[in-house]
């Protein structure tokens, strides 16, 4: 009896105590405790790459980007400014989580051209999933007027494509890298177009874009992609800086190729980096959402 | 002697059975995981609102209690991208994932009576790491078992060390309303 008793007590002494922190405040518990890392990069595009950095279903991605002549031309070209700008202006639509097309259009060699993403891995902050990864590819039509040519240029000459995976991770809260081995394939090269080797249709090139935060909406951006095959092809070189404004990405950069599109970044010429030959340029990325909710 | 202790014992066993029964019975506490939470920003070239449906919330009235908490990750301004901007550059969740309120009642709030309230709460709001005593003004209404709470504030992004970079001033303002409404049940234990 008396032990029973006792242990009446216990367990009211207990239960009171529990039932006296049931009151207290909330327990704080996260809605989702794995969550797909985000930014990546600061846009979906780095320099003149495309990234992984997704679009969502609605999402409308408009950028406008230039390249300006060489800075080596000097003070009187105001450091290549003169020369006017190359210019490529693109839309992207983001249809599904993981799927966008849009198109573009370049001035160099006035190329139109059609995009698609598509995410096929996104990397999770608990490191179950530890890149993400996309494919993009891009086929291009080269508009150009070739009258001036003595034989014919058929529709399929005029076409140009890009395959690559973009492989990218966040390594640290401020630096993330991105590593695409790519393919580039121009049904027919010669004089009249800007590529590097004239005799060359298809080039590999692996492209590496890096972001590094320094501040909480600026980074400085880096990019170099190598051409693995042709003559006279090297690579490009790239470095910017990136600057978030609420709403806009503008991104100003140096850069070793007037092209702003895949197929002409690698297969097209570029400047000696170390040697001044390299040109300004500005992209300013900005995102619509065009389905409501 | 045993006799005597044992009815001691016996005694103080019912009185403690007949607190914690009564603790129980005298609870009135309402929760909600469900409560709506919105910020508004109005610049002057752009107003949107973040919001979310994942507002958790405790009123105790024995206690006078209020405790609220949101998990700011859950906030959609309607842009993906701005989302992940709104969570990567200035709320900075992975560090900071909480938005959240505790503090008690200063005006009485009479559970018996129907009708819309006001009551005014004091107590310590929190959101970016920053912690400030604030005095909220809001309207609690009894309906049967539940409680409507509805109750807005303003909060400047300056206060809790969110850094808004003066070119943005258009876009972003630097007051946000801060407005929650939720419907809290009667606790069951």
């Amino acid at each position: 009896m008396k032990k029973t008793l006792s242990l009446i007590i216990v367990l009211s002494i207990i239960s009171l105590f529990l039932a006296e922190s049931a009151f207290a405040q909330l327990e704080r518990t996260r809605v989702q405790e794995v969550r797909p890392v985000e930014l990546t990069f600061m846009a979906p595009r780095n320099i003149n790459l495309y990234t992984v950095e997704p679009l969502s279903p609605g999402e409308l991605h408009y950028s406008i980007m230039h390249t300006f002549g060489r800075v080596d031309s000097g003070i009187r070209n105001l450091w290549g400014i003169d020369q006017g700008a190359n210019v490529r202006f693109s839309f992207e639509y983001g249809l599904t989580e993981r799927l966008s097309l849009g198109f573009g259009r370049s001035s160099l060699d006035k190329v139109v051209d059609f995009t698609g993403r598509y995410a096929l891995l996104k990397q999770m902050s608990d490191n179950s999933i530890p890149v993400s990864v996309s494919l993009n590819t891009s086929a291009g039509i080269n508009t150009s007027s070739f009258g001036f040519l003595a034989e014919d240029y058929t529709f399929s000459d005029r076409l140009n494509f890009t395959g690559s995976l973009l492989i990218a991770r966040k390594i640290t809260e401020n630096f993330s890298l991105q590593v695409s081995p790519t393919v580039v394939h121009f049904n027919r090269v010669g004089q009249e177009t800007n590529v590097a080797d004239t005799d060359l249709n298809t080039y590999y090139a692996i492209g590496v874009a890096t972001r590094y935060k320094i501040k909480p909406r600026t980074a400085v951006s880096g990019q170099y992609i190598p051409t693995l095959n042709g003559e006279n092809t090297s690579y490009n070189l790239a470095l910017g800086i990136d600057i978030e404004t609420g709403g806009h990405v503008f991104q100003m950069f140096f850069t070793t190729s007037r092209a702003l599109n895949d197929q002409y970044l690698i297969a097209g010429e570029n400047g000696d980096f170390f040697d001044r030959q390299f040109r300004f340029g500005f992209n300013v990325n900005r995102l619509f959402n065009i389905r409501g909710r | 002697m045993l006799q005597l202790q044992n009815k001691i014992l016996t005694l103080i066993s019912f009185l403690l059975l007949f607190f914690v029964f009564t603790a129980d019975l005298e609870a009135q506490s309402y929760i909600t995981e469900e409560g709506y939470v919105e910020f508004k920003s109005s610049a002057p070239l752009l107003t949107f609102k973040g919001t979310s449906n994942h507002l958790t919330g405790l009123i105790d009235l024995d206690q006078n209690l209020v405790d609220f908490y949101v998990d700011l990750t859950t906030l959609d301004t309607g842009i993906n991208l701005r989302n992940r901007h709104m969570r990567n550059s200035y709320l900075e969740t992975d560090k900071f994932p909480f938005a959240e309120f505790t503090g008690s009642m200063n005006s009485i709030f009479d559970p018996e009576s129907t009708g819309k309230q006001e009551v005014t709460v004091m107590g310590a709001f929190t959101i970016h790491g920053v912690t400030r005593e604030m005095e909220i003004t809001g309207t609690l209404e009894r309906m049967s078992d539940e409680i409507e709470l509805i109750a807005t504030w303003t909060v400047l992004l300056e206060d809790h060390n969110i850094d808004r970079p003066s070119v943005i001033f258009y876009e972003l303002a630097e007051e946000q309303e801060v407005t929650i409404k939720a419907l809290l049940k009667l606790q069951n234990d």
